[in-house]
């Protein structure tokens, strides 16, 4: 395999829609080969993002199997206090 | 005891309207000030800065902001602040502030910083235009953040970044990012105008914990690194939580010093 179609390439392309599509926008996700299946991993704020997340990926990487394994962030409340001085 | 709320990389979109403000409601009532360090927005849109606007306004307490990388994707980073400076946040590039809280004055001087990695695999401003821009950015932001610490008067002075000062807080990213992660320069201006503190974000796979060179406390507050509504990191000595304190008021908030 060479050129536009390989995975490595694939999942740079893929590493950059994720940043720059509208319906995502986020560059910190992770996106990697393994076993030959594009893997995307990180949080993201909402379950629609996530959501984005696969629609974005399916658009860029029709031939591969994905793996979205980001997640939704939930945070509690402040739990703790640190004493700085 | 003076109470400091931090948090980064919120990332507020059109999908996310409600959620910051939920995640901020007790706030008010566990701190005196609210420290947000970049990344305040999804994509830079005003549109998402005004979502964000609606969740803070009316937060009895001040918050205090830099911006972030995705704040400015959309080249509008100045409407993204007047936005939020129109509901009384406070955003700060390059200057600072002093807000007077019952407990004594906490100062923070900010600015968003830059990458070009850390002393040993650092940037220099060398070669191509391209090359040298990068990283005379970097330096200016980062200069422009020690005149800013230098000018603060305040029983707590705090410098608030987007980018990390130092590699500790950046444990957990791969390696390879480190030059687009933060910058040695900041670490350098916060070690030479000194402060009690220094909060960022950016690093979403990172540590909350490092210090510079020099012996500040470095703290990584972005929202995925903390795994909570925001931080709280207190000052002096003890006392009952501040939750019937009355806030700092507008009166307590001086003028940038620019």
């Amino acid at each position: 395999m060479s050129g536009r179609g390989t995975p490595e390439y694939l999942a740079a392309h893929l590493q950059e829609a994720l940043a720059r599509d509208p319906r995502v926008n986020e560059p910190e996700l992770q996106v990697s080969i393994v076993a030959g299946r594009v893997r995307i991993t990180g949080v993201v704020p909402t379950e629609e993002r996530r959501a984005a997340v696969d629609e974005v990926a399916a658009e860029r990487c029709a031939d591969l199997e994905v793996e979205n394994r980001t997640t939704v962030g939930r945070y509690p409340d402040a739990e703790r206090e640190e004493r700085v001085t | 005891m003076i109470r400091v709320a931090a948090v980064g990389d919120v990332h507020v979109g059109g999908d996310s309207a409600g959620l910051l403000r939920e995640q901020l409601a007790t706030v008010p009532e566990r701190a005196d000030v609210l420290l947000i360090a970049g990344d305040l927005t999804k994509a830079g849109e005003v549109e998402e800065a005004e979502i964000l606007a609606a969740e803070l306004q009316g937060l009895e307490l001040q918050v205090v902001a830099v911006l972030g990388n995705h704040d400015h994707h959309a080249d509008r980073p100045e409407e993204i602040a007047a936005t939020l400076r129109d509901v009384g946040v406070v955003v700060l590039e390059g200057d600072a502030v002093r807000v007077d809280t019952p407990e004594g004055s906490v100062g923070v001087a900010g600015v968003k910083g830059f990458g070009g990695g850390f002393a040993g695999a650092n940037g220099t401003e060398f070669g191509e235009p391209e090359m040298k821009a990068f990283v005379r950015h970097s330096r200016e932001r980062a200069d422009a953040l020690e005149l800013a610490l230098r000018s603060l008067r305040a029983d707590v002075r705090i410098a608030l970044t987007h980018y990390a000062p130092v590699r500790d807080t950046l444990q957990g990213e791969p390696p390879e990012l480190f030059p687009f992660l933060g910058s040695y320069l900041l670490a350098e201006a916060i070690d030479r105008a000194g402060c009690d503190l220094a909060v960022h974000g950016h690093a979403h796979r990172g540590a909350e914990h490092g210090v510079t060179a020099g012996g500040v406390t470095v703290r990584n507050v972005a929202q995925t690194v903390i795994r909570q509504g925001y931080a709280v990191y207190t000052f002096g000595e003890d006392e009952p939580t501040p939750a019937s304190r009355a806030r700092a008021t507008s009166d307590g908030v001086v003028a940038p010093a620019r």
